[in-house]
């Protein structure tokens, strides 16, 4: 480490970025950097990779001045720089496009653009008109198009992206950051913003690109930086090393991706979903007649990109939507329209998207956690009061079975990592005798061993006789985990395969898409009946 | 009943509307400012109790209306960024900062008129309402045409400077809202704090800027209350203004137009009452009228918003659809 | 963050916050003090200060002070119920300010009942406190149901109801149910059943009521953590969709919330009426609400931590009642130190920069420990 330092340091003017020695702990006592080093040269792309959770957010942040590191130092164009918040980055020439748009929803794309350097005609009134004409012209310059006119809620997603590479670049930015700009992308897209990202780069412009997925990152970047668990596993150039060799440098040890099952036997229909319709807010048709069922036994699993239906799909089957027309019924009771706790009573348990939001109250203990869906039982009450040694010792068994890193069961659960916060959620949900488990990416975003674990228990539990509806956006989770899968397109079921093991990406792929629909008696199949 | 109607309607009812409705309006602009920043500010009342006192006090001090008015003024902004301060530098919940605001401006400001008082005066007095006399109240306008036309004149003219000041600051503060920069960044700042800062806005400056404007605005309306509503601070006289005014701002939306017109509302039921007592209810029975309206106008408001939602969605949604087929 | 370190640093900071209050206590105090030099005033600060802090509690000669200990406790009363009612309420993440009007409105039905409600000895108290009691929750409806049903914002809505209340209940009282004997506004004297008996007999009305309050207390800490509604309770309060998504009755729980708070502060305006006074002559909002908002701030929204806060509370304002009385400080003075402590004390960010260090710390140390505990692992293999 340091000869490379000190090697970096003899040739300073080819960086434009050089990060030395970054350290960064939380208040709530993360250390999310530990002694990272981040050295970018002028003009070219620089891929930021690593897990989720290896630290690289935080990295950028503190590159944007988002954040202070704890200690290192960041050295911009030669020139020692104290970060102390966006307006300085700003001002050294980095602009930072998030992974979460920071977009004001109400106001209009040229409203957008100027936000915080708004052209004045008379030294306070806005100048619309000026930011309408900047806007056109950066969109011009670069090559990427967007409508001034029109308000931020209403364009679709690749657009809003090239707001914000706009915004940046209007801003005099000459470093660009982008925190996994395609997670959001469909392919078209994806391709359009690698040809944009070249152009940029061909007129001198510095990319770095945050992502973990490795196709992209061989397919643009000119060199790499890892980090593994909040330290940096060296610089590569990207020509010169392996897919394979980056998985390994990224998680330590060839990801076994492959699940052990035995081939599924399913018997009865338990979830019964029929010509399910649903219109959004913005008259967009999210479900067109979505027909499935899901039998014991077998895991049922849902592919697609996402926005094409899925989560309104869950949405709708967990009561948090109501559908414009369609039936869903478990064991032939109907669930649509009904309160949670009737749905659960029927045994359906829900992994929910979004942990953080509906997943866990994360002041609550992790107890508190566990206990919520079942908190009115009998195991649990004494009369009116809590059973509370019946409550701590269902509890200390959960977090036993369910490997739960915690120091004890009173622990506030938003101090747990993220692979930790989602066994909670999972030991919860899978505990509770369910007849149905709906997942819905249950591992986004986790660490390894978390996502084998909770893989591993998927597949336990539809062998046992539990019907599991997967929900994922990784494709290989969705292959490997699933019997038999249904993709969605534009809220409709564009394909359905019985038997997954006869499957590859090309195929996969075609139908995700949407260059390729199956005749819809080959869909209507997936109804068993 | 006929009878009953002319008694309560008549010119100096109308006029007295507007005279009720302009310490709600400057909180309620104060109230929609804040809000549109992202922040409640339940401390206006508290704000509004304290101006009015140093209004009082330094109107009667200098001898002058106007000094005591910008007195009141700086009191407001001064407060503001107090709350500002423990709000957003030090993460205090503002709610709670509100509350705290509240207290020092009813237990507080009731301490310090005697203290104060006590040192000037020689004599500790718990209202400051002997001190401020006739010629010390807010001066009123005559508006030369307007003043002539029957009926309408008499309700719309001589009226005092801050009554006027109020209805033109609703425009105003319209156009900062919308046409200024301070305004689009208030906006994004309330809407999404994050996209504000990652173009370089300052939020807490922007939150600051925000707050400030609420306790001025606060502010003018304690300066009203004391040296033109009720001539001289006593306790409890703004009797629930400042909470008001965050109901006038919920009613209309945010917006300043519809907040004016909410607030309007409240200064009718409460001249209504005033009248109504004057003509042998008792006041107590009337009294409640402008806090009952106003719970019943929040009502009113929630029912038709959700119903203007519901109707926007679907036919939003069917017009969609039929553009299609 | 290890547990130790925690509660250092909470103590820490409390200490901080109230030594903060008392500074600018001191220098109002000092502006107010009557003197005609420097040293006399500081003379008198003094004085008055040693009023504020010792007073309540020891007597000039440095014995106990049993009587001003009692009237702590007595006042104590009232606002260990607005407390707990404000915790529960709180806890549920519902800004409910309506504790003031619930106290006197419980206050007044009690008294009422007291009045024209006759019983047998023994019962008549208590009927007189419930129904306090459930004119409060009753009235606690209003803002429950419309918040949940509508939308509408339960803390603007209860700060009007307070207004309606009282002065629906002034226009009652001088309509028609004053004693029209004597000169000032106030009810016909209480039945005697009606009264709360008394602890102790020294004046300071220092009755069962506090006993009733302390078993409340107990009362409400096990409602809040060990049984199901206070918990569910407690997870709205931290996380509404996620108590959804978990199957739990948001809206009914959110509405019992209120209605329990209710329930509480109308039955602390119920016993401090039927306990302190004999007829019902209170013409404004009694307070007790807003220092309830204060205890429960202080208690951190935990019902066990209430009864010290309220005396704490309780204490300072006796302080400042006697620096009134012998030193001319206006008494009002508790509303400005109440509001300081209570910024400071639920200021996330007040001291955060020695939270920061301490967490710092404990990390590294927790590090160190790790790569101890991986190297002799190391060496082990």
């Amino acid at each position: 480490m340091a000869e490379a330092r000190a090697a970096a340091e003899n040739s300073v003017e080819e960086y434009v970025v050089q990060m030395k020695g970054i350290t960064k702990v939380y208040p709530n006592g993360i250390a999310a950097n530990q002694d990272v080093d981040l050295f970018v040269k002028k003009g070219e792309i620089h891929a930021l990779m690593g897990e989720n959770g290896a630290g690289k957010s935080t990295l950028m942040k503190m590159l944007f001045g988002l954040e202070q590191p704890t200690s290192g130092e960041i050295i911009i164009n030669g020139e020692k720089v104290n970060l102390t918040s966006p307006t300085v980055a700003i001002s050294k020439g980095i602009g930072m496009v998030h992974q979460h748009f920071m977009l004001v929803p109400s106001l209009t794309v040229a409203e957008n653009m100027v936000l915080g350097i708004v052209p004045k005609k008379s030294g306070i009134f806005i100048d619309y008109k000026k930011a309408v004409e900047i806007t056109k012209e950066y969109s011009q310059r670069f090559n990427l198009h967007v409508e001034p006119d029109a308000k931020v809620m209403d364009i679709p997603v690749g657009m809003k992206q090239k707001v914000e590479i706009l915004k940046a670049l209007v801003r005099g930015a000459k470093i660009l950051i982008l925190d996994e700009p395609t997670a959001v992308l469909t392919t078209q897209e994806t391709t359009e913003l690698f040809k944009e990202l070249i152009h940029l780069k061909e007129q001198g412009y510095t990319i770095i690109f945050i992502s973990h997925k490795l196709n992209e990152i061989m397919e643009i970047t000119d060199r790499l930086t890892i980090l593994r668990g909040g330290k940096s596993m060296g610089v590569h150039n990207t020509r010169d090393v392996t897919k394979e060799e980056i998985s390994r440098l990224m998680v330590g040890r060839d990801v076994v991706l492959s699940v052990q099952k035995d081939v599924a036997k399913p018997t009865d229909t338990v979830l019964k979903v029929r010509d399910m319709e649903y219109v959004n807010e913005w008259g967009k048709k999210m479900l067109d007649k979505v027909s499935f069922s899901v039998r014991k036994g077998e895991i049922l699993g849902i592919a697609g990109v996402e926005g094409n239906g899925q989560k309104e799909l869950v949405d709708m089957l967990f009561n948090l939507n109501t559908p414009n027309a369609g039936t869903a019924t478990v064991n032939g009771e109907n669930i649509l329209g009904l309160p949670q706790r009737k749905i659960r009573e029927k045994g359906v348990s829900l992994v929910p998207e979004d942990r953080m939001v509906f997943g866990i109250a994360g002041d609550g203990t992790i107890e508190e956690n566990l206990i919520s869906d079942r908190c009115g039982s009998k195991d649990l009450n004494r009369g009116p009061l809590f059973n509370m040694n019946a409550i701590h010792d269902s509890c200390k068994k959960l977090i036993e079975d369910y490997l739960i890193l915690c120091k004890s069961g009173k622990q506030k659960v938003k101090m747990l990592s993220g692979g930790n916060i989602q066994k909670v959620v999972v030991a919860r949900e899978f505990s509770n005798d369910p007849v149905l488990i709906i997942a819905d990416q249950p591992t986004r975003g986790i660490d390894v061993g978390a996502t084998e674990f909770i893989r591993k228990k998927l597949v336990e539990l539809s062998r046992s006789g539990i019907a599991v509806l997967l929900i994922s956006a990784d494709l290989s989770e969705v292959m490997e985990l699933s019997d038999s899968l249904i993709v969605m397109y534009g809220g409709k079921i564009a394909a359905y395969f019985e038997d997954t093991r006869e499957l590859n990406d090309e195929i996969m792929g075609e139908y995700m898409l949407g260059l390729k629909r199956q005749p819809e008696e080959q869909v209507r199949r997936v109804c068993h009946e | 009943m006929l009878d009953f109607l002319s008694m309560v309607f008549t010119i100096d009812f109308f006029y007295s509307i507007f005279r009720i409705t302009a310490p709600i309006l400057f909180a309620t602009l104060g109230a929609v400012v804040v809000e549109k920043a992202g922040i409640s500010n339940i401390g206006l009342e508290g704000i509004m109790m304290s101006s009015a006192l140093f209004g009082s006090l330094t109107a009667y001090w200098s001898g002058a209306w106007y000094v005591g008015v910008l007195v009141a003024l700086a009191v407001g902004i001064v407060l503001g960024f107090v709350m500002g301060f423990f709000a957003f530098n030090l993460k205090t919940d503002i709610i709670l900062t509100g509350i705290a605001m509240n207290m020092v401006g009813s237990g507080g400001m009731l301490f310090l008129v005697r203290v104060i008082t006590n040192l000037t005066e020689g004599r500790a007095m718990a209202s400051t309402t002997s001190l401020i006399t006739a010629n010390l109240q807010i001066p009123a306008v005559h508006i030369p045409l307007l003043e002539d036309i029957p009926i309408l004149g008499p309700i719309l003219s001589g009226h005092s400077v801050l009554t006027y000041l109020a209805f033109i600051l609703v425009f105003l503060t319209w156009v900062m809202l919308y046409k200024t920069s301070l305004g689009l960044n208030i906006r994004s700042v309330g809407e999404n704090p994050n996209a504000a800062s990652s173009v370089g806005i300052s939020v807490i400056r922007i939150k600051y800027i925000a707050i400030a404007f609420s306790g001025a605005m606060a502010g003018l309306g304690g300066a009203f209350m004391s040296m033109y509503y009720a001539m001289g601070w006593s306790q409890d006289m703004v009797a629930g203004r400042g909470f008001i005014a965050l109901a006038a701002q919920a009613m209309g939306a945010g917006e300043p137009l519809g907040s004016m017109l909410a607030a309007m509302v409240f200064g009718f039921a409460q001249a209504f009452g005033i009248k109504v007592s004057a003509i042998g209810v008792d006041s107590n029975l009337v009294s409640p009228i402008p806090y009952v309206v106003t719970i019943l106008g929040l009502v009113v408001f929630a029912l038709v918003a959700r119903r203007r939602a519901k109707h926007q969605h679907s036919a939003a949604a069917l017009e969609k659809l039929a553009s299609k087929a | 963050m290890n547990r130790k370190r925690s509660i250092v640093f909470s103590l820490v900071r409390g200490l901080a916050a109230i030594l903060i209050a008392l500074a600018v206590a001191t220098l109002l105090i000092f502006i107010s003090s009557e003197g005609e030099s420097l040293a006399e005033k500081l003379a008198a600060t003094g004085d008055a200060l040693r009023q504020l802090l010792i007073g309540p509690l020891f007597r000039s000669s440095g014995g106990l002070n049993t009587k001003n200990l009692s009237d702590i406790l007595a006042a104590m009363i009232p606002t260990i119920f607005t407390g707990l009612g404000v915790c529960v309420m709180f806890s549920a993440n519902e800004f409910n300010m309506g504790a003031e009007g619930g106290a006197l409105l419980g206050a007044f039905v009690a008294a009422m009942c007291a009045i024209y409600v006759p019983m047998a000895a023994g019962i008549h108290v208590v009927f007189c406190i419930l129904m306090g009691a459930v004119a409060c929750g009753l009235m606690m409806l209003i803002p429950a149901l419309l918040k949940t049903r509508l939308g509408v914002s339960e803390m603007v809505c209860s700060l009007m109801l307070n207004y309606v209340v009282m002065y629906v209940i002034s226009y009652l009282m001088n309509a028609h149910l004053s004693d029209k004997s004597k000169g000032q506004i106030q009810s016909y004297p209480f039945e005697s059943t009606a009264q709360v008996p008394q602890l102790v007999d020294n004046g300071s009305k220092l009755s069962w009521g506090f006993v009733v309050a302390i078993v409340f207390v107990v009362l409400i800490a096990l409602f809040m953590y060990r049984t199901r509604w206070g918990y569910a309770i407690r997870m709205i309060g931290i996380n509404k969709d996620f108590a959804m998504y978990s199957g739990m009755k948001v809206a009914g729980v959110i509405v019992l919330a209120h209605v329990l708070g209710g329930v509480l502060a109308g039955m602390g305006g119920g016993l401090e009426m039927l306990g302190r006074y004999e007829t019902y002559a209170w013409r404004s909002l009694p307070g007790y609400g807003w220092t309830g908002i204060t205890i429960a701030i202080l208690a951190g929204n935990n019902p066990i931590f209430v009864p010290f806060a309220s005396f704490f509370i309780a204490y300072l304002d006796k302080g400042c009642n006697l620096m009134a009385t012998y030193c001319g400080v206006p008494n009002q003075l508790i509303d400005i130190i109440q509001a300081c402590i209570f910024l400071f004390f639920a200021a996330e960010q007040f001291l955060s920069r020695y939270r920061q260090r301490l967490v710092v710390k404990s990390t590294q140390e927790e590090l160190r420990l790790k790569a101890a505990s991986v190297e002799g692992g190391e060496s082990n293999a």
